[in-house]
């Protein structure tokens, strides 16, 4: 994990307005996946107009970063303004042959849906390397307590009570989250 | 070849396919259930016990995981059984040996890869029973002690299934596995049972 990617999302702001590259990369990094996944899941863009929406997105972000008022706010920000141009991109589209345009209703399910699992991931960044670990190994990739015991080498005993903790852990930064943007992290 | 999605049935209609002769749902997709269940009740006494315990929640959200991942793994396990059955049954018929055989082999090492992931299911789930039973609200304690050895019967029989896989040897890896959640499974059985009184 590099330094960049502990910070928040207000202090890489800062940092990226003070011109600094590898902040610049981290931001996209940290945002590439969300923004594709809006155009690509929420609003069913094809590969290609993604990909113009992507490089728009980011173009948009470097030349307009200084009007972003309220600095923790960099992923509403975000998020609107891939809203906006997938929108655009649809209506283009639209223009040249018929789309499939999601419904409304479907729309706002699905793009509630990436939100919440980036502030899970987001979340879950800022948890310890070992919780994090441990909660990918048996939520995401189904391993049991005794090949997560065996491969961490720790007791097999403890790894309940361990992965309970890390979920308490991910918990209180959830909702310090929903309390107000930019949650704490380290 | 697919069966039916065991989880759209009345518990009635479910069990009332297992009486039937010769077809599937049969013992992995019951040990499956059993664990299931077990992981289901794991989770109940873990929710009745958030005030007294801080580690509740977070048991309960793995006892959830677990329980969806064996109710599947009752149909996935009746699959597998109906494919390695029919080719079985079709043994021999026509084409290449050594391919017919390869085949063969492969339908069946699948057919004993999801029991012996039951079984392992179900030592997690004994061992979340142990963890509940030491630390949950004393009125709940006896369902801890039944989720245990309900999780503890479900890898006991996984793990039998294991072991009678025709591709299955003394000494393979995949039944030390079995035998090792068996084994877990069991003593975590015990010592939740024997805390219950």
């Amino acid at each position: 994990m590099s330094q960049l990617s502990t910070l928040s999302d207000a202090e890489l702001v800062q940092r990226c307005r003070a011109g600094n590259t590898d902040a610049w990369n981290e931001l996209v990094e940290r945002f590439s996946r969300y923004v594709y996944s809006v155009c690509t899941r929420g609003y069913r863009l094809s590969e290609e107009d993604a990909e113009d929406v992507f490089q728009e997105v980011f173009t948009r972000v470097f030349t307009h970063l200084d009007t972003l008022r309220n600095e923790a706010a960099l992923r509403p920000w975000i998020a609107q303004l891939t809203r906006r141009l997938c929108l655009d991109s649809i209506a283009k589209r639209g223009r040249e042959h018929a789309t499939e345009e999601p419904m409304a209703e479907e729309l706002a399910a699905d793009l509630a849906e990436i939100d919440e699992a980036f502030t899970v991931r987001e979340a879950l960044a800022t948890l310890s390397d070992t919780c994090q670990e441990m909660l990918d190994r048996f939520f995401a990739r189904d391993q049991s307590y005794r090949t997560i015991s065996a491969e961490l080498e720790l007791p097999s005993g403890t790894i309940a009570s361990r992965i309970a903790r890390c979920l308490s852990k991910l918990r209180t930064e959830l909702e310090g989250r929903k309390e107000g943007p930019g949650g704490s992290r380290g | 070849m697919e069966t039916e999605d065991y989880l759209d049935l009345r518990i009635d209609d479910f069990l009332d396919r297992l009486t039937e002769s010769g077809r599937a749902p049969g013992g992995g997709s019951a040990a499956a259930l059993a664990v299931a269940f077990a992981a289901g009740l794991v989770a109940m006494v873990a929710r009745c016990s958030r005030d007294s315990w801080d580690d509740a929640a977070g048991v309960a959200a793995q006892s959830l995981a677990i329980k969806e991942r064996a109710a599947q793994l009752a149909r996935t396990d009746a699959d597998a059984w109906q494919v390695a059955s029919a080719a079985l049954r079709d043994a021999g018929t026509d084409g290449d040996a050594d391919v017919r055989n390869l085949e063969l082999e492969q339908k069946l090492g699948r057919a004993a890869a999801v029991p012996l992931e039951i079984a392992e299911l179900g030592a997690d789930a004994a061992a979340l029973a142990a963890l509940v039973g030491e630390y949950c609200d004393g009125a709940y304690r006896a369902d801890a002690a039944a989720a245990a050895a309900l999780a503890s019967g479900g890898a006991s029989a996984a793990a039998h299934l294991v072991q009678v896989n025709l591709t299955v040897q003394e000494g393979d890896e995949r039944l030390k596995r079995a035998r090792a959640s068996e084994q877990a499974a069991a003593e975590s059985a015990k010592r939740t049972l024997a805390s219950t009184g």
